[in-house]
């Protein structure tokens, strides 16, 4: 039982965010989850301080140059998803108005 | 009693009893006593502490605490519209991981972006000619931080005597065009035969070297006359006795690089560089005793001084205050540049004192040690090779040796691993062979063999070039050295090589 100054803590109430990071989490293969707001910075992440931002950064930039080539090539058009593989590990992007979703697998783990 | 009276008459001092007339006379005793304690002991006493440290405790901020209690019926205040955006898209993107899990659509496709190689080929073969008709051997090369300058030191290996041979210090730039394999850029002259050499690990033009005298030197390359930036001299501070190494490590300023050298002489020296004075200052040393050696097997007392001689030392990049000492009796050492404990040498007239640094201490090889590398992959994996043959990769957490590869028959001078495939290694053997082992190979067998093509004379040493994960410089005895180009399968990392040095690292000797 948690105590807090002697105190019986309540559990804290499960949030829905934690539970829908958890379900993704829980995926296979999936290695880290960041979720970084419309400025670029990272909100929550799953991974280590220095790669958060590093992904963050990088990734933020990525997302702005795709949505404006699909946007350019017809603007009626928009970006929905973006994924990028490599030979290590694929990156998978969610963007949105307010936030991205970033998810990093490793499809053969 | 009626009519007790006592009285203090002015001048008097003390009780004084008056005596009644005849008919009230009582008789009154009066008795001085005095009371106190026994002596009281006094002492004075002075304290200091030993240590002092500094510390400041601070509590988090409030949206950092764990134990938060919450405010009644309300959640955690968060970022607004998060959950909303999750619930928008996370059917969407487990649905993406879940058919990629499955996916076969990218099994065998590889991507070339760069031009693939599939042979090992010896593109430049370096050679001094003046140095060779003295039949001078390389003992060292160095590459330097920006991977296109390298630098050999030449001098001898066999050689038992002491030696005031002159001998030199060739460097060659492999991006100038024009480069002339037999004509080296820069010659640097030195009045001792030259054992080892170390490049200044971010500015190009400084290169450490120690000398077989037990001088350690520092070149400035940027200098037109005097090349010589800061020696050590023959002071009492120095070796004794061949230095077989040196190295760049963090001085205790940010920024600050100092000097290491080890010599067979038993000792490990740190120097600060003193440009303004020419002089390499000690600043801090370590002697490595027979006695001082935590040992965990008996070793055999052997007759002889009881310094441990140095021939090779290898820094953790993991760990700046962790570094491996092999030595030429066999014991491969770790030490720590932050031992305390003195070493139980007679001083010499050092200006500092000296520390004995080991701490833990492998299972002994058969002969001298004459390389170890740490593994750039793994924090606890190093290898270690030496006259036996073998090639041993260690853990550091254990005496044992994880793995025993044959190397060769004769004797084995020099190993590094790979700087961009962690499962691979290199050595150099006394046959003249570089063998490289891949240890994601199921045969023990190399998986590759360079030839030297110095007639069966040793190869005596061997680096990566730090920035161009290709080239693979090799020292020959014969005075020539020899840079590869290596395939693509033995520079590119596969996938999962990680993972399986973890697997290697985590297995526990029987």
């Amino acid at each position: 039982i948690a105590t807090f100054l002697g105190r019986k803590l309540q559990p804290r109430p499960q949030n829905e965010v934690e539970e829908t990071l958890k379900r993704i989490q829980g995926q296979k293969g999936v290695q880290g989850i960041i979720i970084v707001n419309a400025e670029g910075i990272p909100i929550k992440t799953t991974l280590d301080n220095s790669s958060t931002v590093q992904y963050a950064g990088l990734i933020h930039q990525l997302v702005m140059k795709a949505r404006s080539t699909v946007r350019d090539i017809d603007p009626q058009n928009d970006l929905t998803f973006l994924r990028v593989r490599s030979k290590k590990n694929e990156i998978m992007i969610a963007p949105d108005k307010d936030y991205f979703l970033i998810v990093i697998q490793n499809p053969s783990d | 009693m009626r009519g007790m009276r006592m009285v203090l008459r002015k001048k008097r001092i003390g009780p004084i009893v008056e005596v009644f007339p005849r008919k009230q006379r009582l008789c009154l005793l009066a008795f001085q006593r005095g009371c106190q304690t026994r002596p009281v002991h006094t002492a004075e006493a002075e304290i200091q502490p030993l240590l002092n440290a500094d510390n400041g405790t601070q509590t988090d901020p409030q949206d950092h605490l764990i134990y938060q209690l919450p405010p009644k019926g309300e959640l955690r205040p968060e970022s607004p519209g998060l959950r909303d955006f999750l619930h928008r898209v996370e059917d969407m993107v487990v649905k993406e991981l879940a058919s990629n899990a499955k996916s076969h659509a990218f099994d065998g496709f590889d991507v070339n972006w760069e031009d693939q190689n599939e042979t090992v080929s010896c593109i430049h073969c370096l050679q001094h000619p003046s140095a060779q008709e003295k039949g001078l051997q390389v003992t060292s090369i160095s590459w330097s931080c920006t991977g296109s300058v390298i630098a050999c030191a030449f001098g001898r290996v066999d050689d038992g005597d002491w030696s005031t041979e002159k001998s030199c210090v060739c460097t060659w730039n492999l991006d100038r065009r024009g480069l002339n394999p037999k004509r080296p850029d820069m010659v640097i002259d030195v009045a001792r035969p030259v054992m080892s050499l170390s490049f200044h690990p971010s500015q190009p033009s400084l290169i450490a070297g120690g000398l077989y005298s037990g001088e350690v030197v520092v070149w400035d390359t940027n200098r037109t006359q005097d090349l010589i930036l800061a020696q050590t001299g023959m002071s009492t501070d120095t070796h004794r006795e061949p230095v077989y190494q040196v190295a760049w490590v963090p001085g205790p300023r940010r920024g600050e690089m100092v000097v290491l050298s080890a010599g067979s002489g038993g000792r490990v020296l740190l120097w600060t560089v003193d440009s303004d004075e020419g002089r390499l200052v000690l600043s801090a040393g370590f002697a490595l005793i027979r006695q001082q050696v935590p040992h965990n097997s008996a070793l055999s007392k052997n007759r002889g001084s009881s310094n441990v001689g140095v021939t090779s030392l290898a820094l953790s990049p993991w760990d700046l205050d962790t570094f491996l000492v092999g030595s030429e009796s066999g014991l491969v050492l770790k030490c720590s540049f932050s031992a305390q404990t003195l070493a139980a040498a007679p001083p010499d007239g050092e200006s500092v004192t000296l520390r004995a640094p080991a701490q833990f201490s492998f299972s002994p090889r058969g002969g001298p040690v004459h390389s170890l590398h740490c593994s750039p992959f793994h924090r606890n994996l190093f290898v270690s090779v030496g006259t036996d043959g073998l090639a041993h990769l260690h853990s550091l957490l254990q005496p044992d040796p994880l793995l025993s590869l044959r190397v060769s028959d004769s004797y084995v001078f020099g190993v590094r691993w790979s700087p961009t495939r962690p499962l691979l290694f290199a050595a150099a053997t006394g046959q003249g062979l570089v063998q490289i082992f891949d240890l994601g190979r199921k045969s023990l067998r190399p998986a590759a063999t360079l030839d030297q093509l110095t007639g069966g004379q040793p190869v005596y040493c061997l680096e990566f070039n730090p920035r161009r994960k290709d080239l693979l410089a090799v020292g020959n005895a014969d005075g020539s050295v020899n840079i590869w180009h290596l395939s693509t399968e033995l520079t590119e990392q596969g996938p999962r090589e990680t993972a399986k040095l973890e697997q290697l690292a985590n297995e526990v000797a029987e």
